[in-house]
């Protein structure tokens, strides 16, 4: 298995990408992050990590075509790559195996 | 549309300082992120939501997108590439035969030339730089005043070494003396041959064959002699042992034979005697004279001294602490010379002779720097002028993507290529040529071509010139626009046109300074040359006094004056052309303070003024009818004026000169007796007791004649000795044979310069020439004459001359007023010599340029006009 590191909030805006299936650009993502967890994120911090992303491969990009709200500017909208679905898979596969793994108790906090 | 705005100056500061490839998408989130702020919070919100977010994108905090290029860049140095440079770099060259043989002559012959400099250069830098201890041998030298020497006294040596912990080693040399060789039946006269102490192959590293380094100068009775002489006077035996018969007495055996003196050594030898031999005759080592200047000191330096110039002056200091303390009157000044700068920085007098001057070697590489830079600016000019020719293909080159960097590439390729072919005529040129440059240079100078650093050398010279003459080219035409070259008209741009010009004006400037250079050089050579010395010096044939001559100087004399070719003959010590004697040993009446100036002396008899034509100015000259002469003085004018005396009061008054008393019997007229380069110094003339040249005026037109006579006579008086002669003339002629050689040299290379800007000139006349052809079509058809075209198409070209001319003599004057200096007597540098020069550069680029101007002028207009 092909080990990638992906951080927490790089794996937010992928999970974000991912739902907002072919609608995400830079404005849309932030606008989820925020409506979804309540963090109120810069443009800039998701236009680094959107960039970044796609040197790692896990999204690709491409230029959309030119619609009237924005001046005329093209949008760039990101898609998930199969190295990013799976390494979302990934993840989510690990998590929830430790979520077995773990006893009833496990999250009893005043045992101690 | 009335959707809000988010405020411009931030969308400014966005755009200049946003990276540009995210730059659209960027804004248009931006621009929505604003808007939808608006809509939810008003403009307030929306500005700082707004600010924030474009912080976020600016510099430091945004990271930039890697560059996507929409089409794939080639690598530049791709093979395919490669290939097609070099065909098309072929292609040009043998497509413009013409242009390029000119642009690879010029570039070859300023190599060439470059190159045989640079060896010279380089030889004249090697000197003396072979011996081991190089860095830490030093040769005393002394002056009085301006006097400055290369000899210091025979007991200094010593007497400084014992004092002084600074001194490891101290040889002394004496001065050449010529001597007479024979073993069996070869008997030859030697000039080279000195006595040295013993030590002397332990301070300088020149190698023995044969013999015990540690001993072979410590006989007093065997000597050194070079492989040369082995072969010499032993053929192919073995020398050592054999016995060598000097001056006709004292035999010598041969202890050791030495490897010849390399040629850039100052010391040039073929003989070294030990100096213990010399010590049983010689007063001075007899007496450990401190005060008789006769012998050449070398001091090796202990390792670690400070050899600083600071530190010497400290260490000459302490010597002349030490010299004073030995009890000696005469102010001296004392030097430590390295053995390195003997070569070419001595201006010494009783110094050894052959040395360079470190101001030549300056000026010839700065020659040779020029020479180059001629003939890259030729290289330069044809490439730039024809520019229009590669245009079409820089402007396609681009259209299909060719990147500047790489058009650069390319013509700088291309003029490497130019370069290194060039390299190799250049190398068959330096070939060629080195015999004819040793002549002229009187050199050993050998070009090796294993030499790994030679190659290196070569190399770069070929790189720095392919790069300096490819540069501006490459620039210039990378710099074309693809549009207006492939539009069709390409105008040769006026900036262009003045930086053309530019080089045609700096390459005749070259030239002319050359010229003005080789003018001055062979006037102030003329100058010296015809120069009244005081004396007649032609027709004056001397025979030096070797064995029994003086010994029978009776018969001499009767034999001499007897036969009518060499009855006008005079019997002096020394030759008027380079007096190495002095003292200041000089006392007179009513003096106040020791002599302290040097003054040289000279034995003469009594037809001295006679025979070499001087003039008395008081008193009368030496006479056979004065028995008391032999203890009278004649003294030159400049003599009485150092003694403070004048010609009413000069006659009569006694004087001490080398410790003996005598009258003033005469004041002869000031004559010179050394080189121009020194002012005439005061001169003693004493009545010859001890023989030295016998000096005959021959009759006009009979120097064969009377050298017979005088052959003759020495067969009679002395068949010992083989006979020599030679012309006074002809030895004074030589002591400027290093300007001399300097002004052919610079003659050689003046010639160069010009005809390599020659080439370049006649290349751009042509291309001049072909492109005003309709011009000249039309002109013609409308009733031009030809000399009107052939005037039309030369004057730009004499115009640049002009300016070159202008610009040139300056520097010229400058340069050369700084050379004359060296001489005591200069000639001017006239007004003419600059019209001269220039003329001469002018008419020789009128002449290049008229090729082509009158065959453009005379050519058919139907020719140039029918196709259109």
């Amino acid at each position: 298995m092909r080990r990638t590191y992906l951080g927490e909030f790089e794996e937010l805006v992928l999970l974000m990408i991912a739902i907002l299936d072919g609608q995400a650009y830079g404005l849309t993502v932030s606008q989820e992050i925020e409506q979804h967890t309540g963090r109120i994120v810069t443009l800039g911090a998701i236009h680094n990590t959107l960039i970044r992303l796609e040197e790692k491969g896990f999204v690709r990009s491409e230029l959309g075509g030119a619609t009237m709200e924005r001046g005329g500017r093209r949008k760039r909208l990101f898609k998930v790559t199969a190295l990013g679905a799976g390494a979302l898979r990934d993840i989510q596969q690990l998590r929830s195996k430790l979520w077995q793994l773990m006893p009833d108790s496990g999250l009893n906090t005043n045992a101690l | 549309m009335n959707t809000p705005q988010p405020p411009r100056w931030a969308r400014s500061v966005l755009r200049l300082l946003h990276p540009d490839n995210t730059l659209e998408e960027v804004e248009g989130d931006l621009d929505e992120l604003y808007a939808y702020w608006y809509r939810r919070a008003g403009a307030g919100e929306a500005l700082l939501r707004y600010l924030l977010n474009v912080v976020s994108l600016l510099p430091p905090f945004v990271r930039s997108r890697a560059r996507q290029y929409e089409y794939e860049q080639p690598f530049a140095l791709n093979p395919a590439m490669l290939k097609n440079y070099f065909k098309i770099a072929w292609r040009n060259i043998v497509r413009q035969k013409a242009y390029s043989a000119l642009n690879i002559a010029g570039l070859s012959i300023g190599m060439g030339c470059s190159i045989l400099i640079l060896l010279w250069v380089q030889n004249e830098l090697s000197y003396d730089r072979f011996h081991a201890q190089a860095d830490r041998i030093f040769r005393l030298t002394c002056n009085a005043g301006d006097f400055k020497a290369a000899v210091s006294p025979a007991g200094i040596a010593r007497g400084l070494q014992q004092q002084m912990p600074q001194i490891e080693a101290g040889v002394r040399l004496s001065k050449p003396v010529t001597s007479l060789f024979e073993a069996g039946e070869k008997k030859f006269e030697e000039k080279r041959v000195f006595f040295a102490d013993s030590n002397f192959l332990r301070v300088f590293s020149f190698s023995l064959l044969k013999g015990n380094p540690a001993t072979v100068l410590s006989d007093p009775g065997a000597l050194l002699i070079t492989q040369e002489m082995a072969r010499k006077y032993f053929g192919s035996d073995d020398a050592v042992g054999k016995i060598l018969r000097r001056n006709n007495g004292e035999n010598f055996k041969v202890a050791g034979v030495l490897a010849n003196a390399p040629s850039n050594s100052h010391l040039q030898f073929d003989f070294i005697i030990p100096m213990s031999n010399l010590a049983r005759t010689d007063r001075d080592l007899q007496t450990d004279t401190w005060g008789n200047y006769n012998f050449y000191t070398y001091f090796r330096l202990a390792e670690n001294t400070d050899t600083s110039p600071p530190a010497l002056q400290k260490l000459t200091a302490r010597m002349f602490e030490i010299y004073k303390a030995h009890g000696q009157a005469l102010k001296v000044g004392f030097q430590l010379q390295p053995l390195t700068a003997i070569h070419l920085h001595s201006d010494l007098q009783i110094d050894l002779s052959g040395h360079g001057n470190i101001q030549y070697v300056n000026i010839f590489f700065v020659v040779a720097i020029f020479i180059l830079i001629v003939a890259c600016i030729n290289f330069m000019n044809l490439a730039t002028a024809r520019s229009a020719r590669r245009a079409k293909e820089v402007g396609l080159r681009k259209v299909v993507g060719a990147g500047r960097y790489q058009l650069v590439l390319q013509f700088l390729g291309e003029s490497l290529i130019f370069s290194f072919l060039s390299l190799f005529i250049a190398i068959g040129i330096v070939f060629l040529l080195l015999p004819i440059f040793k002549m002229l240079t009187e050199k050993e100078l050998t070009i090796q071509l294993l030499d790994a650093r030679l190659w290196l050398t070569l190399t770069g010279i070929a790189l720095l010139t392919g790069l300096v003459a490819g540069s501006y080219p490459a620039l210039f035409l990378s710099g074309f626009a693809p549009v207006k070259v492939l539009k069709g008209k390409m105008r040769v741009a006026g900036a262009n046109l003045v930086f053309r010009n530019g080089l045609v004006v700096a390459q005749f400037v070259v030239a002319i300074v050359l010229l003005v250079g080789t003018a001055v050089v062979y006037k102030q050579l003329n100058f010296i040359k015809n120069r009244n010395l005081g004396f007649d010096k032609s027709n004056l044939l001397y025979v030096p006094m070797t064995g029994e001559m003086w010994g029978k100087k009776q018969s001499l004399k009767a034999a001499l004056a007897q036969e009518p070719l060499t009855s006008n003959f005079s019997i002096i010590s020394d030759l008027p052309t380079a007096l190495i004697s002095g003292t200041t040993d000089l006392e007179w009446p009513g003096q106040v303070a020791p002599n302290q100036v040097i003054i040289p002396s000279l034995d003469v008899d009594e037809h001295f003024v006679d025979v070499f034509k001087t003039k008395i100015l008081a008193g009368r000259s030496f006479s056979s009818g004065f028995p008391g002469d032999s203890s009278s003085y004649i003294i030159n004018e400049k003599a009485m004026q150092v003694m403070g005396m004048s010609l009413q009061n000069a006659v009569g008054q006694s004087i001490t000169f080398s410790e003996v008393k005598g009258n003033i019997i005469g004041v002869v007229k000031d004559f010179h007796f050394k080189s121009l380069q020194y002012e005439v110094e005061p001169l003693v003339l004493r009545l010859n007791k001890w023989g030295g040249y016998v000096i005959v005026r021959t009759p006009a037109g009979n120097n064969e004649a009377t050298i017979q006579a005088l052959s003759r006579l020495n067969q009679q008086l002395n068949p010992a000795f083989p006979f020599t002669y030679g012309f006074l003339d002809k030895d004074l002629d030589n002591l400027y044979r290093g300007e001399q050689q300097m002004g052919s040299i610079f003659n050689l290379f003046a010639g160069l310069a010009i005809f390599i800007s020659c080439l370049g000139l006649y290349g751009l006349s042509a291309f001049m020439a072909e492109q005003r052809n309709k011009e000249i079509g039309v002109r013609k058809v409308l009733g031009a004459t030809v000399t009107g075209v052939v005037a039309l198409l030369s004057q730009d070209f004499l115009r640049l001359v002009l300016i070159a001319i202008v610009l040139a003599s300056p520097i010229a004057w400058y340069a050369m007023h700084k050379w004359l200096q060296d001489f005591a007597y200069q000639t001017s540098i006239d007004w003419w010599v600059f019209v001269l020069a220039g003329a001469l550069a002018a008419s020789i680029a009128l002449l290049t340029v008229s090729f082509q101007s009158i065959k453009a002028a005379l050519m058919n207009p139907v020719k140039s006009l029918r196709s259109e």
